[in-house]
């Protein structure tokens, strides 16, 4: 076998240039881990919330306090993307929108739609 | 059911159960928005009827399914130390079903409250 050079890896992550549909890709496991690591807060709320009067008032408290009101802008980013990327995936899935414009395009819109519902979240919270 | 098939039937689950959270967050969502305060008697008469608590023990463990089938990709791809694999698939199996334990314990208290 003829020596070669060896392939190059690009592993500086600042000169790594990801594709949308890389991004959309990554963002959809970033989002869904985070989900996953809310599950037990947001289980022990809701759980609270039904409890009792005093523990429904207790957990409208903690839900409006701001480092809980900066945690649900990353959720409701989580939440966006991970249903606009699953939806663009179940497409897929089935052979429709594969090809490469198009898988572009709804790449984009998956990543800038996300964004743009969170932006939107953050609005109503002013 | 053979191994080669343990990895489609996943697949599928992962899909269905996809489907499912989606519609119940889309309904919900749908129902929720614009209303700004409630009070507990609402909430808990809300969540505690039929379509509410039937809909929202299916979500719970449509998630625990969902999430299942998600961290144990991720496990596998990026945790290569068998028994630390295992560790956090263990841990993952816990944190999942005590929250669903939680989550339908409250429903089950409000559905008895409402009465």
């Amino acid at each position: 076998m003829a020596r070669t050079k060896p392939a190059p890896k690009f592993l500086n992550l600042i000169k790594i240039k990801l594709p949308p549909g890389g991004v959309a890709s990554i963002g959809h496991r970033i989002s869904g881990v985070l989900m996953f690591l809310s599950i037990p807060f947001v289980a022990w709320e809701f759980g609270l919330s039904l409890e009792s009067e005093q523990s429904f008032r207790d957990v409208q408290q903690c839900l409006q306090s701001t480092p809980v009101l900066l945690l649900s802008l990353i959720l409701v980013w989580s939440l966006s993307h991970h249903l606009l990327a699953g939806v663009r995936h179940l497409f897929l899935d089935v052979g429709m929108g594969v090809d490469k414009t198009r898988a572009n395009t709804t790449a984009w819109l998956v990543n800038l739609g996300a964004l743009l519902l969170t932006v939107l979240y953050a609005v109503t919270l002013l | 059911m053979s191994r080669a098939a343990q990895g489609l039937r996943a697949w599928l689950l992962q899909r269905f159960t996809a489907i499912y959270l989606a519609v119940y967050l889309l309904v919900v969502v749908s129902v929720i928005a614009g209303r700004e305060t409630v009070s507990y008697a609402e909430w808990r008469d809300w969540l505690g009827g039929p379509w509410m608590g039937v809909g929202t023990t299916l979500f719970a463990l449509a998630v625990l399914l969902h999430v299942w089938v998600g961290i144990r990709d991720v496990l596998i791809d990026y945790m290569h130390a068998v028994w630390l694999r295992l560790l956090f698939m263990a841990a993952t199996a816990l944190v999942l079903l005590v929250s669903l334990l939680w989550v339908v314990r409250a429903l089950a208290l409000a559905a008895i409250g409402t009465n």
